[in-house]
Parts: structure tokens; C-alpha cells; sequence
């Protein structure tokens, strides 16, 4: 998928996952999942993506394929300009995943 | 108790220890007790975050300055683009998470005792405790630059009376005034900040007192996102703004704030506006834990966090040695973060775990144009590492749009950041 096409994509899907998900309220994490791979690979993430999310995206509401699909557009478009290009070429494929997921969780209700 | 510890809390943390005088520090009956000294960006952060993961622990927050300063964006404010107000910020909303704050000074450190002395009287005893006390200048390391200089050369280095300081010798300044800035060698909190308030303040000086000129004096020979900066001095400040490098006389060996001079080895300068940046360390609770060493900063093992030498205490932020990791709020907002999963892991038998880190600073260049740098960083085997093939600046060669984006962006972290430290 591009970069547009997965923006576009995850714009369509905020907006259902919204109109879905709002009241919903989220069990707390175990110590040991809140703590756990995942959670310390997606702690970067909300330094910048905790906010409204209008310049930079909010995360709320995303699928894992979403957020999947997303990150591995950035982390394989060459002459990329954003942040998000330099960083995800840190994180492995399995990294990704593991974020994607973790982050959908976060999200469902969130 | 002064500083407006009520006492109710006050209370709460005598309770806290006579309990740890009373019983053995065994995790598995007692709640757990946390302690962060330093209400700021690391410090916030690691207190609602541990208190989040781990509900019963008893979590205290020791901030002496209150409201918090936040020095991101600090820069604008000094050229006259934004409100000191925007800069100010509650910890308010921390207490209604459930985190006790202690608005004292911490005094001392008694590492065997596992307690934090105040300054107000009382002490909170801790079964680990985090410090994120940000940094404090070297008074004197720079000759002439000594306690009490700062008012008529101020470094705005802390974010606050300084920043309005500078923001009003500024504008005070004649038109055809000289401003002359000097830049310390590394390691110092923020490294692309003095390069981004030089910028602005170049842009102040250009569309509002055209006929001055800003002159930075450097320590070093090379720094963070130099070819953007460049770039953008040379489109946009060529007759404001001259950069000089240590190895053409920029290093300053001396000031005198008593006549506004500034020397490097062959030269001499008359400033009408002084900033001085000076060399810094952690600031000095960390010395009083013992957990700074002969540098000023503090040596900690990359994957718990926690000091190399002194057990149970943990160091992130500024104060921290986490090289390649640069000193900047999205680090120290961060590594709070992780230090407060580690701490909880710890404190319920669990191991520190290894994991990938990132850092994203921006720097503005105009006002509405900024540039960043990002990185990503692994701490397996107790130290910190870039990964290979990740991380950079941002192109030199781009329209217009991209700085434009990035500065939008820029704006959109603050307010994030911000957001999930102290609201
Ligand atoms: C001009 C400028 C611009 C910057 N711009 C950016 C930017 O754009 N992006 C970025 O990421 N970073 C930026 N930074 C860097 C950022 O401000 C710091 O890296 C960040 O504040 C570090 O957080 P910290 O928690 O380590 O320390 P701090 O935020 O300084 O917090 C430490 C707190 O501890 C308190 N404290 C210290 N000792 C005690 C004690 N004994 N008892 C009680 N309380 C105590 C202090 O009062 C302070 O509030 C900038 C810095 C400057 C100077």
C-alpha cells in the first residue's frame, strides 16, 4: 500500500472505529502486558502522538493493519521527508507488528 | 512545612515513615513506595505513569518550583512570538491520578536508609526512587561567569524570570545594538537550542531592529542539524547573523558582566544583549544521592535506568548520562515512561527488559519554518546504542512546504508532550 492510500485508508477507518468504540470503557492492562515488549516499543509513540491529532495523526480508533500498514509504507518509501520515515526504519517488521497491535488495543475504547 | 505542603500530606508522609521504620521494605505486603524528585518533563512523566501501572504502590512527587516552566518552545518567547503563559504548567492533574505532591525542595539523599530529606522538615522513605532533577549551571567554569551574572548576561537556560530577562533586554535594545550569544562544548541540555534561538532571535532583530546584528560564539566546531541551520541562516539571516566556530576564535575563555564583555583568545566584545550558555551537570541532588560522578552527570545502566553507583535510585532526563541520546524533553519524557515500567517490574519480581528508543526534537528556523532530527536508540546489555540505517535530519534540499509541515508538526508535539506529562 502507499503512504496516501494507508492515510486515506486510515481515515476512513477512524471515523467508523469513532462512531463504534466511544463509550466503551477499557479494562486496565495487567502489570505484566502494561509493562511488557510491546508496551515499551509503542512508549515512543505517544511523546508525539498523544495529542488531538490534527498535524500529527491521533491513533485512537486504528486497527492493527491500519497502523501496520502505515508504518511499513514509511519504513520502505525512499525519499520520505517526515520524522516518521527516519524512525520506523529503526524498528523490525516483527517490532512493527507488535507495536500495531499493541496500539490497537490501546486504542479499542480508548 | 512551607511551600504549601498541606497537612494532610505532610501527615501521609510521616505515616510513610514510621511504616518503613516499622517493617522490613517486603513488597509483597506493604504498598509499594515510589519517590521522583523533579516535577518536570522525566519526572512528571515516570510519577503518573508508575502510578498508572501499579495502583497500590504509594507514589510522591517532590517538585520545588511550581508552576513548572517548560523550556521547549521557550525560544519564541524570547523573540517574541508567544506568551510566557504558554509556558507554565500545573501539577495539578497529577494529584488527581492518584500521585501525592510534595511541593518542597528535596535536601538530602540517604542511599542506606532509602530516604529523601526535605528542606521544608519531614522525610519520605522509598523502596526505589527516581530522580529526574534536571540539570544546574557550572558556576565559574566559564571565568567571570559566576552566581549572580545572569542578571545582566542571563543564560534563559531554565526556563522562567530568565526567559522574560532576555525577552526584555531585547527589546529594550537600541536599533544597531550588537547581541552576542556564547555556545558551550558538549554534553548540555537541548543541543540544537541555542543554534534555534539564535535563529529567532536573528529574525526578531531582522524585521524589527534591522540595523543589528546577532553574534554567536561557539565552543565547538560542529552541532546539531548544522547544514539546516546554515542553509537557513544564509537565506534568511545573512546580515543578522554570523556563526563563529571554535577554530576561528569562537570559544569565549572570559566574561565580564560589570562592563558587557565578552573575550575569546584574540578578541574582545562589546555586547548590548549578552546570553550566555553556559557548561552545566546534574543538578546538585544528584551529587547529594551520589549518583553523579567525576563529569557532573549521572552513569546508569541503560536498561533498568538505575544509578551504576548507588542501588534503588534511578536517573533519567537531563541529569542522566544516555548518550547518543541527546538531553531534550521527548528523551526525558520517555525514558520517564520506561523507567516507570522498569521501576514496576522490579518492585513485583518481575526482570528489566531491554527495548528499541526513539527521539524526535524539531527546531524552529523562522516562525512558521522548523527542521528536525530524529533517532532511534537500543539499550540491551546496560548501555545505549543508535540503530544503524535509522534516524537523521531533515533534507536540506526541500521546498518550502516541508519546513512549513514540520513546524505545524512541531506545534502538535508540544501540545502532545505537554499534554501527557502534566495533564
Ligand atoms: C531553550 C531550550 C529549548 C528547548 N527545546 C526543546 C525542544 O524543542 N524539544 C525537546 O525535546 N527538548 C527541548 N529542550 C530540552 C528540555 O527542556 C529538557 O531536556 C527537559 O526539560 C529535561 O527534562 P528533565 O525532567 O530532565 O528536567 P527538567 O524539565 O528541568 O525538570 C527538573 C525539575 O526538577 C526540579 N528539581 C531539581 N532539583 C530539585 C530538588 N532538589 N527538589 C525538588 N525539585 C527539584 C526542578 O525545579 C525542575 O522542575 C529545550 C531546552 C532549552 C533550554
Amino acid at each position: 500500500m502507499t503512504l496516501k492510500g494507508a492515510l486515506a485508508a486510515m481515515t476512513g477507518l477512524a471515523l467508523a472505529a469513532c462512531a463504534g468504540e466511544a463509550g466503551k470503557a477499557r479494562e486496565p492492562a495487567t502489570l505484566a502486558a502494561g509493562t511488557g515488549e510491546a508496551a515499551r516499543l509503542a512508549a515512543a509513540c505517544s511523546g508525539c502522538h498523544a495529542g488531538p491529532g490534527a498535524e500529527i495523526a491521533s491513533l485512537e480508533g486504528r486497527s492493527a493493519g491500519d497502523i501496520r500498514a502505515m508504518l511499513g509504507a514509511y519504513k520502505s518509501e525512499r525519499g520520505g521527508t517526515t520524522v516518521m520515515h527516519r524512525l520506523s526504519r529503526g524498528y523490525t517488521d516483527t517490532e512493527i507488528e507488535a507495536i500495531s497491535t499493541y496500539l490497537a488495543t490501546q486504542a479499542e475504547g480508548g | 512545612m512551607t511551600c504549601g505542603l498541606t497537612r494532610r500530606q505532610f501527615a501521609a508522609g510521616l505515616s510513610a515513615t514510621a511504616a518503613a521504620t516499622a517493617a522490613p521494605p517486603a513488597f509483597a505486603q506493604a504498598a509499594p513506595r515510589i519517590v521522583v524528585v523533579g516535577g518536570g518533563f522525566g519526572g512528571a512523566t515516570a510519577a503518573r505513569f508508575a502510578k498508572q501501572l501499579m495502583p497500590r504502590a504509594d507514589v510522591t512527587l517532590v517538585e520545588r518550583s511550581l508552576p513548572y516552566m517548560a523550556c521547549p518552545f521557550s525560544n519564541l518567547v524570547i523573540a517574541g512570538l508567544r506568551d510566557i503563559g504558554a509556558q507554565a504548567f500545573r501539577l495539578e492533574r497529577i494529584q488527581a491520578r492518584g500521585v501525592r505532591l510534595v511541593a518542597d525542595t528535596a535536601r538530602d539523599i540517604d542511599p542506606a536508609r532509602r530516604t529523601v530529606s526535605l528542606a521544608g522538615g519531614g522525610e519520605l522513605s522509598y523502596d526505589r526512587l527516581i530522580l529526574s532533577p534536571g540539570i544546574d549551571l557550572r558556576w565559574g567554569a566559564l571565568e567571570g561567569y559566576e552566581a549572580g551574572a545572569e542578571t545582566a548576561m542571563p543564560h534563559a537556560w531554565k526556563a522562567g524570570e530568565q526567559t522574560r530577562r532576555l525577552r526584555r533586554q531585547l527589546e529594550d535594545m537600541e536599533d544597531g545594538g550588537l547581541v552576542v550569544m556564547s555556545a558551550p562544548a558538549a554534553p548540555y541540555r537541548c543541543p540544537p537550542g541555542p543554534y534555534e534561538r539564535a535563529s529567532l532571535i536573528a529574525h526578531y532583530l531582522r524585521t524589527q531592529k534591522p540595523r543589528s546584528k546577532l553574534i554567536l560564539l561557539d565552543a565547538k566546531n560542529e552541532f546539531s542539524k548544522m547544514a539546516l541551520f546554515q542553509a537557513a541562516w544564509a537565506e534568511h539571516y545573512p546580515d543578522h547573523l554570523e556563526w563563529r566556530a571554535a577554530r576561528d576564535d569562537g570559544r569565549v575563555s572570559r566574561v565580564d558582566p560589570g562592563s558587557m564583555k565578552l573575550e575569546t583568545d584574540f578578541e574582545s566584545f562589546s555586547a548590548d544583549v549578552a546570553n550566555i550558555i553556559p557548561p552545566q551537570k546534574a543538578a546538585a541532588i544528584a551529587g547529594r544521592a551520589g549518583v553523579a560522578d567525576a563529569t557532573g552527570w549521572c552513569p546508569v545502566d541503560a536498561t533498568r535506568f538505575e544509578s551504576t553507583l548507588q542501588p534503588n535510585i534511578h536517573v533519567i532526563g537531563d541529569a542522566a548520562i544516555a548518550a547518543p541520546m541527546p538531553k531534550s524533553a521527548f528523551s526525558a519524557n520517555l525514558q520517564g515512561k520506561l523507567c516507570a515500567m522498569q521501576v514496576v517490574r522490579l518492585l513485583s519480581g518481575l526482570e528489566a527488559e531491554a527495548t528499541a528508543l526513539a527521539n524526535t526534537c524539531y527546531s524552529y528556523v523562522t516562525p512558521q519554518g522548523a527542521v528536525s532530527i530524529a533517532d532511534v536508540y537500543r539499550n540491551d546489555g546496560g548501555t545505549f546504542e543508535s540503530v544503524e540505517g535509522a534516524g537523521g535530519v531533515s533534507p536540506v534540499e526541500a521546498p518550502g512546504d516541508v519546513r512549513r509541515a514540520e513546524a505545524r508538526e512541531a506545534e502538535a508535539w508540544f501540545a502532545a508532550i505537554t499534554t501527557e506529562a502534566f495533564g
